[in-house]
């Protein structure tokens, strides 16, 4: 006989009440962590498409790629020793739109490869956000530091940078406007260079790289912070609740163990009944959370995987096994004698 | 024949710095299919006695031999084993569990108990036992829908389905008016002389001492007197 499904039929209010806190904790906890995954598509979402690789700026820039300049000797060199290794440049600017009004962008200028969109001089390819505010295809877009007009040649999709919509451009173009010769960064997708072959360069992984963003790291640290300060809320609020649940229960537990129920068939009934209610409560938060993936407001940025969904499942039905398991104790310590002397139960 | 002997059980509380001694070595012996009761004022150390028999907590010192094995020797689970199978209960309140029906009140005895019997014996057992107690019309009703002689009766029922050896009462009918007292003691007297369950039994009441084979009177942790 199911008594832990018994209870929980019978004394269903007492189950929503503690099912209602883990689905909204849980909801809370996955709508942040959207968040947190949307802000950080906004953020880096054009170096968080790329493949994992390395990447490589001058040990003289300290971290910021924006002060690092590649020589081209040292760039040729790395080119050549992998086919789809690049040279990059980033550098926020404006365009002016047709209108006229000033449109923030990530300026981005690569050498040729197949992770980048191929760029002619004196044409753009946006990100496609910048379609929302009335830009089109043949549209000729202004920078006041460029002599020439840039025509609107396409938009790809996601491609981000410090939560501005990024604008390919054409290397000589990028020249022009920023006045610089040299390109920033070097990606190099498999192969990993020799120490030697790299001695005034500092390399990074792709995660390194988006940590060196002051804003993104500030801004993750900020929301993980807040994702696992939630994971622990939620844990403790398991084991506050199983422990009064518990306590009320502890003349229950004594009868059962006077009639010689086991010890371990109680934590099973509330094992069950913990799993029970997680699991519930994580199905409704994670359809909620997952329906905000394609019911977001636009502006919103939002992005919730599939794979951050599983792991914070997992660790909500863990913490909350240990929270369950901890208050539990108690189930350990009753003694039936307790239970009779306590009078009707 | 002896089904329980207890020898010599002492029993020692210790609270901080004061040790009291409440069973000052006690010698009893219960004959199998007899009702034997224990009265005494209270603190005389009657319920301890029918605790430390029944295994639910342990003696300072002394034998508990239950079928000529030594229960204070054994290990809790060993306890628990015996207390699944071989004993039955019956507490003042009837201590039944709030979410279940009367039926599986009985069906979950069955089940800690590891009885043999099919699902299909279960249930007929279950029949039989409520329509002893006089309760098969309640088997779909949870207790806090029951009164007190029904809720009696229900976990006379739930003590004795398993058809335990031994059968503990305390104080079985001390929250009851007298007249269901006598009706729930003569269910207990006739279902256990039918079932030849061995029956310890503590009351204060002295109505009740008229359903028992053997009364034992003790008094500050001794037996003064026993009778027949």
């Amino acid at each position: 006989m199911n008594i832990a499904w018994k209870e929980l039929k019978k004394n269903k209010s007492r189950f929503y009440i503690l099912g209602s806190i883990v689905l909204l904790i849980s909801l809370l906890t996955f709508i942040i962590s959207g968040l947190a995954n949307g802000l950080s598509q906004d953020n880096a979402s054009l170096i968080k498409h790329l493949p994992n690789g390395e990447f490589y700026m001058t040990k003289d820039a300290n971290q910021t790629y924006n002060l690092s300049k590649i020589n081209h000797t040292t760039q040729e060199k790395l080119l050549n020793t992998e086919k789809d290794a690049l040279a990059l440049s980033i550098q926020m600017g404006f365009l002016n739109d047709v209108d006229g009004k000033q449109r923030s962008v990530s300026f981005v200028t690569a050498t040729d490869s197949k992770f980048f969109p191929d760029v002619s001089a004196g044409e753009i390819i946006l990100d496609s956000s910048m379609k929302e505010k009335g830009i089109q295809v043949g549209d000729k877009l202004t920078n006041n530091q460029y002599s020439g007009e840039f025509i609107v040649k396409g938009f790809v999709e996601q491609s981000k940078y410090s939560h501005a919509p990024v604008a390919f451009i054409n290397i000589k173009d990028y020249e022009e406007i920023y006045k610089l010769a040299e390109m920033q960064l070097i990606y190099m997708p498999e192969k990993v260079i020799s120490q030697d072959e790299t001695n005034d360069l500092q390399s990074f992984s792709n995660k390194e790289f988006l940590n060196t963003i002051s804003s993104y790291k500030a801004e993750q640290l900020t929301l993980n912070m807040i994702i696992w300060f939630l994971v622990v809320i939620s844990g403790m609020l398991f084991a506050i609740f199983f422990y009064m649940m518990n306590v009320q229960k502890i003349g229950l537990f004594g009868i059962l163990k006077a009639i010689g129920v086991k010890t371990s068939s109680l934590f099973y009934m509330m094992w069950t009944q913990m799993s029970f209610i997680t699991v519930v409560a994580l199905v409704i938060s994670i359809s909620i959370s997952h329906l905000l993936n394609v019911f977001a407001p636009k502006g919103m940025p939002y992005y919730l995987s599939m794979e951050t969904t599983v792991i914070l499942s997992i660790m909500f039905l863990f913490i909350g096994f240990i929270g369950a398991t901890l208050s539990g104790i108690q189930i350990k310590k009753v003694e039936p004698l307790q239970a009779i002397q306590r009078g009707e139960g | 024949m002896s089904i329980l002997k207890l020898a010599n059980i002492k029993k020692t509380f210790i609270n901080g710095e004061v040790k009291e001694q409440i069973l000052k070595g006690i010698n009893l012996s219960l004959r199998e299919g007899e009702v034997t009761a224990l009265r005494g004022a209270s603190g005389s150390g009657k319920s301890t006695l029918l605790t430390i028999a029944a295994g639910l907590q342990p003696a300072t010192s002394g034998q508990i031999l239950f079928e000529e094995q030594n229960i204070a020797n054994m290990s809790s689970e060993q306890v628990r084993k015996i207390r699944a199978s071989k004993f039955g209960f019956i507490f003042q309140f009837s201590h039944l569990i709030p979410f279940l029906t009367v039926e599986e009140q009985l069906m979950l005895m069955l089940e800690v108990s590891k009885s043999k019997l099919t699902k299909q014996q279960r249930k007929t057992e279950v029949n039989r036992l409520l329509n002893l107690v006089e309760m098969e019309h309640r088997r779909n009703t949870y207790p806090p829908s029951l009164s007190g002689g029904e809720k009696q009766r229900i976990a006379i029922a739930r003590a004795i389905v398993h058809k335990p050896k031994v059968l503990f009462a305390d104080e079985p009918t001390a929250s009851l008016d007298s007249k269901k007292s006598k009706d729930i003691m003569k269910i207990i007297r006739e279902i256990t002389k039918t079932l030849n369950i061995t029956t310890l039994l503590v009351t204060h009441d002295e109505d009740m001492l008229l359903f028992a084979d053997q009364v034992i009177e003790m008094s500050d942790g001794q037996i003064l007197q026993e009778e027949r």
